[in-house]
């Protein structure tokens, strides 16, 4: 017991301790600059051999596809920082949209079902911060356990059935542009810009950085780490609830299977972008390289090919070797 | 390491106990429950979680994961259906089951080799397995199903020795020589010291990666056995096949009472945890609790979960000082 935590330290030392938080730096990272080469790439490949990918209308027709992954992206890499991870965020999607269906179905407001919807959402958030933070299970047990439970109750409740047809005025929500910019779109950058400078500009960065090298030591040194937890994973609920309300209102459609294999994408998203998943390490930039390098390969390989499932193999692939290469290069990591 | 031992002992009567009070509370409600047939196709259901989870047993006491098996499976299911059906490649059937047998093998390495010498964090290499797995399995099917399995391939699935199926003979096997390594050889004591403190076992001259190639590459061979004898079961191959086993199979590990940290857990904890998650959709049949049940399973069965694991967490706190 104690070895494993005396280990710790020696073993986790962050390749440049003298930087401080590794949220604050301002040159891009190694894995960062990988990221920007590949990404470089891509776009060259892509302009090469079908210049219309490009053009802004295209990029911002395609870009409906990403915005709930993204915004999940942004406190899940808040939380693979504190060494934990947040597997039920597809289901807890699920768990809202089908809310959110059902309270519509009994004729609530559309603004009381966006509300209980979120209120779920956070509700379900909570319990995993409480497993995790409180009964201090491990987080990867405890959000494997809800990930199975609120797809469940998602499908209990609604039977498997489809709810659809909402009004226009909650479908532009998902649908609608403001200034000619997808309002999803609008949404993610003002949740980046505030947890940015949240995560910059206050303390809590570093916070997260510390419980995520050694939570003990992060203890001691009075860091109220399971509060921080606890909220963090709520606030990862109530993310996917709000990507889950983005979905419904752009396919007018709420059913059991919204968000099926989400954790996936959002975890590939943020170790792409550089976020060691032993926590400690990595930032919302490298996230939001992630991000956008999984959705331009996959948009530009269903583009030009016409074949999604191509694009597994590619992220899948770009996965392994940008880690690899990140691995292989340091000179002595782990 | 007696108290380690005990309680990790403690764990598998607590499933063993939830299971046989399951099996008999559901058997009084409706008798038909407990008849041979029933149980017998309630094992043969568990047969590809069972296997599957001796080899993943052998992973997590090492303190690695792997998430891969379920694309695994379903990319195996569909290669060993394209060799051997008539329509497809239509070769012979010994020939589908080495090519599966030894494709598993090798993808296990493959994921062995990128956490041992790679240095990279299992649970990275799997999760960019089991997608690059997804999408050669989907390019590979392209859409279509594979129905027409040929008759000696079927009797891997359906057929029967001394009147028990095939399935249920390999998967004993397996599970049984699982257990023999895991406590009677020195190769299990070996994965259990690394798992428990890799440092030291390194120190200690232990060959780490070694072993992590070995149980890599067992679980992706333990996940081909399990394609061989459980697919051929199905009339049907299509793209859903082993979809959603990895956190079927890292779920029944866990509740049988493996440490996700690694260095504790036993294979009989596993196979009891696999029997007891495959009761549950049977049960809800035969509890006669109306059509709408069945959407509640997986609602149950993380339910189950949850109990078991805080179940766990709870007394195990009161014994270890963590």
């Amino acid at each position: 017991m104690s070895t494993e935590q005396l280990d710790k330290p020696i073993i986790e030392q962050p390749a440049k301790p003298s930087k401080g938080s590794a949220l604050r730096g301002i040159l891009p990272s190694r894995q960062e600059i990988v990221l920007l080469v590949l990404l470089a790439g891509l776009l060259g490949l892509a302009y090469a051999l079908s210049p219309n990918f490009l053009t802004p209308t295209a990029q911002i027709g395609l870009s409906t596809h990403v915005w709930e992954l993204a915004l999940i992206a942004l406190p899940m890499t808040l939380i693979i920082l504190t060494a934990g991870i947040d597997l039920s965020v597809g289901s807890t999607m699920a768990l809202s949209a089908v809310t959110f269906g059902l309270s519509y179905q009994a004729h609530l407001p559309i603004g009381v079902c966006a509300l209980l919807t979120l209120a779920v959402g956070g509700l379900a958030g909570a319990l995993n911060g409480f497993f995790v933070a409180y009964v201090r299970v491990h987080p990867l047990i405890a959000t494997l356990a809800t990930l199975a439970a609120y797809r469940g109750i998602a499908e209990g409740l609604s039977l498997g059935r489809p709810v659809s047809g909402f009004p226009d005025s909650f479908t532009q929500l998902g649908q609608g542009t403001l200034l000619g910019f997808p309002i999803p779109g609008l949404i993610f950058l003002v949740f980046l810009v505030a947890i940015g400078l949240c995560v910059t500009r206050l303390p809590l960065g570093l916070w997260l950085s510390a419980i995520g090298y050694n939570e003990t030591a992060a203890r001691y040194s009075g860091i109220a780490v399971s509060k921080i937890k606890f909220w963090l994973y709520t606030s990862s609920g109530l993310m996917a609830a709000l990507a889950a309300l983005l979905f419904v209102a752009r396919r007018n459609t709420a059913k059991a299977d919204v968000g099926a294999g989400m954790e996936l994408g959002v975890i590939t998203a943020v170790v792409l972008g550089g976020t060691s998943i032993f926590g400690g390490r990595g930032r919302l930039f490298g996230t939001v390289l992630g991000v956008l390098l999984i959705h331009e390969t996959r948009e530009f390989v269903s583009w030009q090919w016409n074949r999604d499932e191509l694009n597994l193999i590619v992220i899948g692939m770009l996965l392994i070797l940008s880690v690899l290469a990140d691995s292989l290069l340091s000179p002595k990591a782990r | 390491m007696t108290i380690l031992s005990r309680l990790a002992r403690q764990r598998e009567y607590n499933v063993l106990a939830l299971l046989v009070l399951t099996v008999i509370g559901v058997g009084c409600a409706n008798h038909s429950f407990l008849t041979a047939g029933n149980l017998g196709d309630i094992l043969v259901a568990s047969v590809p979680s069972v296997i599957i989870a001796c080899g993943l047993t052998f992973v997590i006491v090492l303190g690695e994961i792997d998430i891969s098996v379920g694309s695994l499976l379903g990319l195996l299911a569909t290669v060993m259906g394209q060799i051997t059906s008539p329509t497809h490649a239509g070769l012979s059937v010994a020939l589908g089951i080495a090519v599966t047998l030894l494709l598993g093998a090798f993808i296990g390495l493959i994921n062995g080799v990128l956490v041992a010498f790679g240095r990279m964090p299992s649970i990275i290499v799997t999760l960019g397995m089991l997608t690059v797995l997804q999408g050669i399995n989907l390019t590979l099917i392209n859409g279509q199903f594979i129905t027409d399995l040929p008759p000696a391939l079927r009797f891997f699935g359906i057929g029967q020795f001394l009147g028990i199926p095939i399935s249920l003979w390999t998967a004993a096997v397996v599970v049984c020589l699982a257990i023999l390594i895991a406590r009677e050889t020195p190769l299990g004591r070996r994965i259990y010291a690394s798992g428990s403190n890799p440092e030291a076992a390194r120190l200690a001259g232990l060959p780490v990666r070694g072993l992590k190639l070995f149980v890599f590459t067992l679980t992706g061979f333990l996940t081909a056995v399990a394609a061989v004898v459980s697919v051929p079961k199905l009339g049907v191959i299509d793209s859903g096949v082993g979809q959603g086993l990895e956190l079927l199979v890292v779920t029944c590990v866990v509740v049988g009472g493996t440490s996700i940290s690694g260095g504790r857990g036993t294979v009989t904890g596993s196979v009891l945890a696999a029997l007891l998650l495959s009761v549950i959709s049977p049960m809800l049949i035969f509890l006669r609790l109306g059509p709408s049940v069945t959407y509640w399973e997986r609602a149950i069965q993380g339910a189950f979960i949850l109990v078991a694991v805080l179940a766990d967490h709870l007394t195990s706190k009161r014994h270890e000082a963590r």
